[in-house]
């Protein structure tokens, strides 16, 4: 059945994905806050989107930045000593300024466009995250003698932009929350992110996670940094008031930190998260990036959530599309393991750390999702709290044709 | 004495280019010539080297043998102070000879590389790279690794239920159908186990 029967309804939800899917590309301001104005005319209860929340998030992180930027007052020059091809160098830089991808610029373009990470003196070191004394400096890729760091660096990036898939693909009536995602574990065979994507009986379609993927995919091309910036605990929470996992996070993250005020924060174009990183240098070193599965999962204390995963490769290493979509893209659906999100805050970490160790592994959960389907349900929070969510069900008849419909996928617009 | 000296003259300017290759290989330890007469001048090195260590310096025939084929007779020092101690427990040849690249612009024929062993020049062979820690190969390993793990699994599986299913054990239809549960053609097929019930069903019948 190729024919389609265009109606008033699909007409006027194309409008709608045009609205939220073009904007950043050659729309003005003006034609996103119409297309704003008109979802918020259509649906009343909702007060709060992800893209307003993305935008507030960015522009303080930008102050932020340029506050810290503004501290460096007189210009101190610092020794950098590079190891490496094409020559071992001693490079000038500024203090407090220059960036590992500065000293890489003076170097050779190759090392701008291929590295990873930075060690500087040893450590793994973001690529744009400024120098603060004289040190050495040695550049990583993926495919060095040991790149361990650079793999974990990358895992750990992937998950990331799991997250930024996540509130950038559905429509803004949806409010994405995203929760935390594990450790890097390459061995694993997927990334992962824990979300609350508001729906309960969702089964994502090939096509959606398709759809997902290429969100991710299409990061490649746009070559957006990542950028890394040490803040305070109350700004971190003000960044992340909207998101009631994060808020929660953050004062225990704090607290584990040196300072025991600091909150590491990374942003990818508009979109900021929090991670202890280190973070590779940019999107254009992810060349393939999969969302392989959804499962859902129960939380000990945050109740229930999605487990979204995926598989990536750098684009340094080339694979064959059979073995990645039918070896790789499989096992990576299978029901990751790792351990479920947690929060700490309220309890002592003995007790916290006995019962993480209880929860690590659950033999008894099954890939199958649809086995936990049916206490995930009933164990869900009070309705107050997913705001806009029992509307969509009853506007559009069925769950499966809300979710089907949720998505305003700009790169399936091409299709369209 | 002939007029050319070495390559064109004849037998003996062949034998004479031979000895200049096996002093120079004694002597600098690798030379790189046509594959084909490197090939021959390795037999006499190989030779002249074995014959040192079996027989050592006292030995009259040996010195005569050294004293022809080292044009530069300091040589002759080296060969049994240095290289027979060198290559006396070697149980195996003491050069190693290798083919180049074709070159065709600059000579038509095959060219080679003949080495003693234990040289102290850097190796003709690249080392090969470990390339087990990258990302590609992580994950491939790690699922070639649970593709194992499962198919053991799910062959240790079928073999229980056939053997719950024919009843049985002590039956000769049964030891065949043990025999057709370890076979790996078997357990890779999804849904192995009814189809193994299949496939047996008839032969219990005959045996009953």
């Amino acid at each position: 059945m190729r024919e389609r029967k265009i109606t008033h309804e699909h007409f006027l939800r194309g409008i709608d994905i045009m609205a939220s899917a073009c904007r950043p590309l050659w729309l003005g301001k003006n034609w996103t806050f119409r297309a704003r104005q008109q979802c918020r005319c259509l649906c009343t209860k909702r007060n709060l989107t992800n893209s307003d929340v993305r935008q507030k998030r960015s522009a303080l992180f930008e102050e932020e930045k340029k506050r810290q930027f503004s501290l460096v007052t007189r210009i101190e020059k610092i020794e950098v000593q590079y190891k490496g091809t094409p020559e071992d160098t001693t490079l000038v830089m500024n203090k407090g300024l220059s960036t590992p991808f500065n000293c890489a610029m003076h170097i050779q373009e190759l090392l701008t466009s291929r590295t990873a990470l930075a060690l500087v003196d040893g450590e793994p070191w973001d690529m744009h995250r400024p120098l603060n004394k004289s040190c050495q400096l040695q550049f990583l890729h993926f495919q060095d003698e040991d790149p361990t760091i650079a793999n974990n660096a990358f895992w750990r990036t992937c998950s990331f932009t799991l997250g930024y898939v996540l509130e950038n693909a559905f429509k803004d009536q949806y409010y994405i929350e995203l929760c935390s995602f594990p450790k890097p574990n390459v061995k694993s065979g997927s990334f992962i992110y824990d979300a609350d994507l508001k729906f309960d009986n969702w089964k994502p379609s090939k096509t959606e996670l398709n759809c997902l993927s290429r969100i991710g995919a299409k990061l490649y091309h746009s070559d957006l940094q990542f950028e890394r910036l040490d803040i305070d605990a109350s700004l971190a929470a003000k960044i992340f008031e909207d998101n009631r996992f994060k808020s929660a996070q953050i004062p225990a993250i704090a607290a584990k930190s040196e300072s025991g005020s600091k909150v590491t924060v990374y942003r990818m174009g508009d979109h900021v998260d929090i991670t202890a990183g280190p973070l590779i240098s940019s999107t254009s070193l992810i060349g393939r990036f999969t969302v392989t599965a959804i499962h859902d999962i129960e939380s000990p204390t945050l109740g229930p959530l999605k487990r979204v995963q995926g598989v990536a490769l750098p684009t340094q290493l080339k694979m064959h599309y059979w073995t990645y979509d039918n070896i790789l893209v499989s096992r990576g659906a299978k029901l990751n393991h790792a351990p479920f999100p947690f929060l700490s805050s309220r309890e002592s970490k003995t007790k916290q750390k006995v019962r993480q160790r209880g929860k690590e592994r659950i033999p008894h959960m099954k890939a199958d999702p649809r086995e936990s389907a049916a206490p995930t349900q009933s164990l869900r929070d009070p309705p107050g709290v997913r705001l806009g969510h029992a509307g969509v069900f009853n506007a559009s008849g069925n769950a499966h044709c809300a979710s089907a419909h949720a998505f305003a996928f700009r790169s399936a617009m091409k299709e369209f | 004495m002939s007029g050319v000296w070495g390559l064109g003259g004849g037998q003996k300017g062949r034998l004479e280019h031979l000895r200049r290759l096996v002093t120079k290989l004694i002597k600098t330890e690798r030379v790189e010539w046509s594959w084909h007469q490197l090939d021959e001048a390795r037999g006499y090195a190989e030779k002249l080297i074995m014959m040192a260590i079996r027989n050592g310096d006292q030995h009259k025939p040996t010195m005569e043998m050294a004293d022809y084929w080292l044009l530069e007779k300091e040589l002759i020092h080296k060969l049994f102070k240095v290289l027979v101690p060198r290559y006396q427990n070697l149980p195996v040849a003491a050069t190693n000879l290798y083919r180049l690249p074709d070159n065709k612009e600059r000579r038509e024929c095959m060219q080679g590389v003949l080495e003693l062993k234990g040289n102290p020049w850097p190796p003709v062979l690249p080392q090969p790279r470990d390339k087990r820690l990258l990302l590609t190969n992580i994950l491939l390993r790690e699922a070639c690794q649970e593709y194992n793990q499962n198919r053991q699994r799910s062959s240790s599986n079928s073999q229980i239920i056939q053997t719950q299913e024919t009843g049985n054990p002590s039956s000769t239809s049964n030891s065949n159908t043990m025999g057709s549960s370890v076979d790996p053609i078997n357990a890779e097929l999804p849904g192995e186990g009814l189809q193994n019930m299949n496939a047996v069903s008839p032969e219990t019948k005959v045996g009953s």
